[in-house]
């Protein structure tokens, strides 16, 4: 049988084709050796031809290679070998001298049944085919797929830097807000304590005064001269005053105590990570009353409450961001203003509007002021934190926060926050 | 709809055939396998599914109960054409290197082309022998590994059968003295298992 019009043909094409080809009987004598073979292995087909492959070639793994070939003859079947399991099955040089980096032709083989008549297998043909081109090009894959798994592994772990830095970014901004209201605080309680002190001093003299007079009204002695120490202390004055200095002092110790309380409900304390049903305006007014030391002095404050559902949220963390818009409004207002603090619904959302009548932002100002340490304050006055750090809490609710501004009229800031969260995230 | 056009099944005799040739075909390959490792091999009867493609996973899942697998593909082509699987287990085919010709200490390499190697045997004797039967011409791809130790259910992840029916071939094998099985499927396209039915209806008539 010929594939071939033109004789000879064929025989030249097997030997002169650029893949190795060769062909053992079942003793494992080589009986066709082609051109590739010979350039490759150094070996001519005479020298080759009739002998015992694994004599020729002792470097063969010979029992494996063995079985290999017999077990073509036994099951009249296909075998192959891979560059990637077995690089080479001859080592032979490759055609990179120069610049190839493997140190060996790398090659894949078929093993081919030949059969005869009786379609029993007398010869094994197998193609070895150079695969150096291939290998090195999957070398190279597997590196940069290796160095792109490594930036990836290296990006994940600078993000989670990144969300620790942010992480500690909110607290120290929290501690920076609290800070900064430590002072309002300390002076909101030190005034009633102060007024309560003086009322005790006044309330200890008076004490002092009706004991005498007591002491005068049951001793047989002094009895004369009790009217006298009655008129001298001022007894109707002191029944009077008395009674303003209890009223007084306990309308101071109230402040005191709903200061503390106040503070405590901004705060938090014990459920700051919680996801909450929350009554907003509970909100505010808290958050009103601690920041009322900033805010008392310079503006008159509207409230214009709609009628809002309870919103699912992290009440100390909104907290957080209303403090810093309300004191933000009120150091945008120089002398006097209104702070109008507004709510309202939407769809599925709610919506606060914190208002001042201060300064405004200037519009080159308002596209950078969500931005983490900028700021327009004096040195030492701001972090540049804030709006930075509120951002990111309503972003952490699935809300936005819009402003508004107008130089020399006020600023608007707008918060929207959706009623419910998504399962996943209030899980 | 194109999954109704070419939607088929096979006619009652049409299977009894095919599990006869495979019943056939496999006791061959059984006697040829035995041959090769020296060793008594166990095989299943062949089970015969015709599956839509997106019940192939499931398929596979409730008959290997294995919760990683490794597995390889190899192509066969000519008269028949479609994709055989081999599947193994935790354990590979490791305890099988003697009988062909490694040295006892594998390394990785080692062990994925012994994987490769004994999948060849498996689907050149199963699939040689169905060919013999049905006097179909068979040709065979270099074999490629598919899965290395992955969890069975990622196994066809990823590559879904572009076909609307798939015939599933499931033979198991054991041997008897080493901790061996493995799973063969064969997957055919409908088209494919179209022009086999034609060479199977040639087998009966030729009885």
């Amino acid at each position: 049988m010929s594939a071939s019009a033109t004789p000879g043909l064929l025989d030249f094409v097997v030997d002169r084709l650029e893949v190795g080809i060769f062909v053992v009987d079942s003793g494992m004598q080589v009986v066709l050796w082609n051109h590739f073979m010979v350039m490759h292995s150094g070996r001519s087909a005479e020298e080759v031809i009739g002998r015992n492959l694994f004599e020729c070639f002792p470097e063969l793994p010979k029992v494996w290679l063995e079985k290999k070939i017999r077990n073509v003859f036994l099951l009249k079947n296909y075998a192959f070998t891979s560059w990637e399991q077995r690089p080479y099955l001859f080592r032979f040089h490759h055609n990179r001298p120069v610049t190839g980096g493997v140190d060996a032709m790398q090659q894949s083989c078929t093993f081919l049944p030949v059969k005869g008549g009786n379609g029993a297998v007398e010869q094994v043909c197998i193609s070895l085919f150079d695969y150096t081109d291939t290998a090195l090009y999957h070398r190279q894959l597997t590196n940069a797929i290796g160095e792109l798994e490594q930036e990836k592994a290296e990006q994940r772990r600078l993000i989670d830097q990144l969300e620790d830095a942010q992480n500690q970014l909110l607290q120290s901004e929290k501690l920076a807000s609290i800070g900064q209201l430590a002072a309002g605080v300390a002076h909101e309680i030190n005034n009633p304590v102060g007024f309560v002190n003086s009322n005790f001093g006044a309330l200890e003299r008076y004490v002092s005064s009706l004991l005498t007079l007591i002491d005068a009204y049951g001793s047989a002695d002094h009895a004369a001269e009790a009217p006298a120490i009655r008129q001298k202390i001022d007894y109707e004055y002191l029944k009077e005053d008395i009674a303003v200095l209890f009223k007084e002092s306990r309308d101071g110790l109230e402040r005191v105590k709903r200061i503390v309380q106040d503070l405590r409900d901004f705060s938090r304390v014990d459920s700051s990570l919680e996801w909450q049903e929350t009554n907003l305006h509970t909100c505010l007014d808290t958050t009103l009353s601690v920041a009322s030391n900033e805010i008392k002095h310079k503006a008159d404050v509207v409230k214009a409450y709609g009628d809002i559902p309870n919103v699912e949220c992290l009440p100390s963390q909104l907290n957080q961001v209303l403090l810093n818009l309300m004191v933000n409004a009120a150091q945008a207002i120089s002398q006097h203003g209104t702070l109008t603090l507004a709510t309202g619904t939407e769809d599925d959302w709610v919506w606060v509007a914190i208002s001042d009548t201060g300064s405004g932002i200037a519009p080159e100002h308002q596209k950078r002021i969500f931005d983490p340490f900028f700021t327009t304050k004096p040195v030492g006055k701001g972090t540049g934190l804030g709006l930075s750090v509120s951002y990111n809490i309503i972003a952490k609710h699935n809300g936005r926060i819009e402003v508004e501004s107008e130089l020399g009229k006020g600023t608007s800031f707008r918060i929207w926050l959706p009623i419910k969260q998504k399962s996943e995230l209030s899980a | 709809m194109v999954t109704e056009k070419f939607k088929f099944v096979l006619a009652d005799d049409q299977k009894e055939a095919l599990q006869e040739i495979a019943n056939i075909g496999m006791g061959q390959a059984g006697s040829s396998i035995a041959q090769v490792l020296g060793e008594f091999v166990q095989l299943s009867i062949p089970r015969i599914l015709v599956v839509p493609p997106e019940e192939v996973p499931t398929a596979l899942a409730w008959n290997i109960g294995e919760a990683t697998v490794s597995a390889v593909r190899q192509a066969f082509h000519s008269a028949m054409r479609g994709e055989a699987l081999v599947i193994f287990g935790q354990h590979r085919c490791n305890d099988l290197a003697d009988l062909m010709g490694y040295e006892q200490d594998l390394d990785h390499a080692a062990e994925i082309e012994l994987l490769l190697d004994v999948s060849n045997i498996l689907v050149g004797a199963c699939l040689g022998g169905i060919a013999e039967q049905l006097q179909l011409n068979i040709g065979f791809s270099a074999p490629s590994l598919m899965a290395d130790a992955l969890p069975l259910e990622q196994l066809l992840q990823g590559s879904p059968v572009p076909w609307s029916t798939a015939l599933l071939v499931e033979v198991n094998f054991r041997l008897e003295t080493r901790s061996f099985a493995c799973h063969l499927v064969l997957l055919m396209p409908d088209e494919e298992v179209k022009a086999l039915m034609v060479a199977v209806d040639h087998f009966l008539e030729s009885l």
